[in-house]
Parts: C-alpha cells; structure tokens; sequence
C-alpha cells in the first residue's frame, strides 16, 4: 500500500465519525427549538444567533459539573455503560453508504465507511449490542429506578428488534443483497416515468413497521418507558451526571441520526434523486447533500412525534410490539416474496 | 506469522480466557458479561476465517438475543452472588481431579493430531464459502433435512418449555 491508498483508507474511516460528530449538535438545537415551537414558546435562543451556540454551551457546562459515582455502585461497570453506548452507537454508520462512487488515480470507492457483504447485519449486530450500554447501566448504578430502567429496555428493545429486522428482510429480499450500496443502487430510476424506484412504495407496511420499530430501538417517546421521568426519575442513568450522562445523550441523538439514515438508505433510495445521474465531484456533493436532507427529514419526523404524542403503557407497547407489528412484518414479507416471484421486483 | 495470524490468535486466547471467567465468576451478571466477551471474541475469528455471516448471526442471535435474554431474567429474579461451598467431600475431590486429567489428555491428544502444524488456516487469504447466497444454497440443498430438523427440534423445545411454565389451574 502506498501513501495515497493509507489517506484513502483513513478518509474512508473516519469521514463517517467525523461527519456525525459534527452534525451532532443540529438535532440538538433542533429538538429544543422544535420543542419551543410546537409548545408556543421560544426555546433557546440567549446563546448566539437563534440560539445556535446552546449545544456548544451545553456541553461546556457537562465537562465542568462534578463526576459522581455514587457508592455501592459496580464501579467498572458503571464507567464501562456509557462508553459502551456511545461506541455501539457511532460505529453503525460505518456501513450506511452517503454517496456514489469517486473515481481517483482510475479505481472506483464507493462513499461508504466499509462496503461489507453483510452490510445490513454488521448495523443489527451492533444495534442490539447498544441494549448492553443501557441494561449495564441500569444494573451497576445499584438503584430500583435504574433496574427497572434497564430491565425495561431490554425488553422493548428484543421485541422490538425482531418486527425491525423481519420488515428489513423485505428490502433485503427484494435488492438480494445484504450490501447498501446495492441495495441503494437499485432505487434509482422510475417507474412509469414519475415514481421513484423506493422501497416504500411495493412495501409501504414493511416501511411503517420499520419505522415504529426504530422509535422503540431509541428510546424515545412514545417509547422512552426505560426513561419515563414520571414514574422512574430518569430510568437508566439517574445516578449518572457530568460526561458520563453527556454520553448517553450523545448517544440517543446518534442512534437517532443513524436509524434515520438507515431508513432512508433501505426505503427512500439512499442519496439517489430520482432523474438526476451524478457524475463528477458535484455529482458527489449533490448526492452527499441529498441524502443529507432526506435523513433530516426523519431526524424531524423523531422531534416531532416526541413533542406531540403521549407516552404509552408498557403493557400497550408489548401488545404493539408482538400482536400488530410482528404479523405485518410477516404479512410484508409474504408480499414482497411474491413480487419477486412474479418477476415484479426489482 | 502475519498480523492476520497474530489477531486471530489474540481472539481465540481472548474467547478461552472469558470462557474460564465465565465459569469461575462468583457474579452471575458478570458470568454473562464474560460470555459476551468470549462470543465477540469468536465472532473476530470467524471473520478472520472468512466467514462474516456466521460472526454476524453469532453477534447477532447469541450476544445480542440471547445473552440479553440471560440478562433479562438474571436482572429480574436479583440472583444473588454464589457464596464459597463448605469443603467438599474427598471423592468429589478424586473425581473432579480426574475428570480435569481426562479432559487435558485428550485436548493434548487433539492438539497433537490436528493442532500442532504452524501452516496458515487456507481461508486467511482465499475467499472461503463465506458467500450469503453460497450458505443459503447449501442450506436449503444438502442440508434442508438437517435444517427442518433443528427448527421443529426448537419449536418442541418452546412447546415443552411453555406447557412446563403454565400453571394446572389455568389449563
């Protein structure tokens, strides 16, 4: 290997990283402003022009509080939870493609951190590893709250989990690849000339069970009963304050920014535009861009509900999980296997 | 020795040294923990063999399902830390002796046989029957017996389990 194939290599490692840590803060500021305007109230907006700089003031203030461990706590596992989290939750985007292929010195790279053949279950693997940050959490803090916390994700997340992958199966299904990239490549054109070769439509179903699913793989409302301030203070991470605390925020906003984009890279056509054929390094830039947008759409989408729904009944969020959701991911999936018999798909 | 080598030896150190925590862990959360550990390390060597889909089913299913699974009704039922047992009885001695004598021959008689040669694994650098659409073929041509088998073998283990939890008074 010569020196431009390391610096290619190394972009190609941490282009992904780099790019969520810095639009980290987006969602951040997005969901206290989004918060202000659906409740009628401003937000932040002290910090910098509309508030812009509250993130950056947020996260000041995280290093300066004091690090507390309380005692009779599982002190290495207590440590251990957060980074466990955050880690599982920043590698996935690893195998997310982000754009089409770059031409330098006569070989093609496709824009992804790594083009795996088992693409889509290398970010399974590792999303339902991410359940051992929060269970761990739960455990070592040596609080009833957090138990319950992390008994709870647990839970959710393994239903959960089974409706999420058994709806993904029918894009896996119908591209006949576990790999993004194809699975992106082929999502673009059109049918009869004006719809979009996406996913959603032949599997609409597959797509809304997918994307309830995601909600309870975060967390968040109407979902978040592992954190249901209400009833269990703060679930999981009572006892965590200062950096500690600071990862696992970080860490559900990652989640979420890396299930939106997984949505839209299996049901939306990835970074394709439909009638646009990138070519160059605008093409690049156009695509980069595209699939930017269209993941913030859904990083909305997750604010949005947060501030508009209620949370459920833990016994309503079982029933959904394993009585609504799990037959019509199979239902879907009986769907998607004849249109590809027939010949419909892809 | 390549980096390859070295790494894939690192793994499957690392898989047998957690498997030992796992069974001499007084923490049964811990157990567990150990567990993952040792599965994870598996899951390296698998890759490194060339065979990513098995790493990522054993990620999957056995670190990511089941031993939450584990954890869940570990977590749930607060199991307590195993106290030390008083002093066993001398032919529990004897015995366990033996069968740690019996079980070391024969992992030397495996080792010596198999083992032993420094050659590289073939699938460290050719790309092994590791291809999804490969598995699957062989799954559902020459093993589909096997295959059916094993899932009705599961599904009478999950019948068993349930009639075995029900309670007479509900029946």
């Amino acid at each position: 290997m010569n020196l431009t194939d390391w610096l290619i290599a190394a972009l190609r490692v941490l282009v992904p990283v780099l790019a969520i840590m810095l639009v980290l803060p987006i969602p951040m500021w997005l969901e206290r402003r989004g918060a202000g305007l659906i409740q009628d109230r401003p937000g932040p907006n002290r910090v910098g022009p509309f508030g812009l700089l509250q993130p950056v003031a947020d996260a000041v203030k995280f290093f300066m509080k004091e690090d507390l461990i309380p005692s009779n706590t599982d002190r290495f596992l207590f440590v251990l939870a957060p980074a466990i989290a955050l880690f599982s939750a920043l590698t996935t985007f690893a195998v997310i493609p982000y754009g089409p292929a770059v031409t330098i010195d006569g070989r093609e790279f496709p824009l992804v951190g790594a083009d795996v053949s088992i693409g889509i279950l290398y970010l399974f693997a590792l999303t339902s590893l991410s359940v051992y940050g929060i269970v761990l959490a739960g455990w070592s803090s040596n609080n009833k709250f957090s138990l319950i916390g992390g008994i709870r994700s647990s839970a959710q997340i393994i239903s959960y989990e089974l409706a999420m992958t058994t709806a993904a199966a029918g894009v896996i299904l119908a591209a006949g690849s576990f790999r993004l990239t194809e699975v992106v490549s082929m999502q673009t054109g059109t049918w009869l000339g004006f719809i979009p070769r996406w996913n959603v439509f032949p599997q609409f179903l597959g797509f809304v069970v997918f994307y309830v699913a995601t909600f309870a793989e975060t967390n968040r409302v109407p979902f978040d009963l592992p954190e249901a301030e209400a009833e269990l203070v703060g679930g999981y991470h009572t006892e965590y304050s200062a950096f500690k605390f600071a990862m696992f925020f970080m860490a559900e906003y990652v989640n979420m920014i890396v299930v939106s984009a997984l949505t839209v890279t299996l049901f939306f056509g990835g970074w394709s535009l439909p009638g646009y054929e990138p070519q160059g390094w605008v093409g690049v830039i156009v695509s980069a861009l595209v699939f930017f947008a269209k993941t913030a759409i859904f990083v909305w989408i997750f604010i949005w509900v947060r501030w508009t729904l209620p949370r459920f009944r833990y016994d309503q969020l079982m029933r959904l999980g394993w009585k609504a959701l799990l037959p019509i991911a199979l239902l879907n999936l009986l769907w998607v296997a004849f249109l590809v018999l027939k010949g419909w798909l892809p | 020795m390549t980096a390859t080598r070295l790494v894939f030896d690192a793994a499957a150190a690392l898989a047998i040294l957690f498997a030992c925590v796992m069974v001499v862990h007084r923490n049964p959360v811990k157990s567990v923990l150990a567990l993952v550990v040792s599965f994870f390390a598996l899951a390296v060597a698998y890759v490194l063999l060339a065979a990513p889909l098995i790493a990522a089913i054993q990620v999957i299913v056995y670190a990511g399902a089941i031993l939450v699974l584990f954890l869940f009704v570990l977590m749930l039922l607060n199991v307590p830390e195993e106290g030390r047992q008083g002093s066993s009885r001398p032919i529990h001695q004897v015995l366990s002796g033996a069968a740690i004598l019996v079980f070391g021959a024969a992992l030397l008689a495996l080792l010596r046989s198999h083992g032993a040669t420094r050659a590289e694994p073939a699938a460290f650098s050719a790309a092994g029957p590791s291809d999804v659409a490969t598995t699957s073929r062989l799954l559902f041509s020459e093993h589909l017996l096997s295959f059916e088998a094993l899932s009705v073998l599961l599904l009478a283990a999950l019948v068993g389990a349930f009639a075995l939890a029900r309670r007479e008074d509900q029946a």
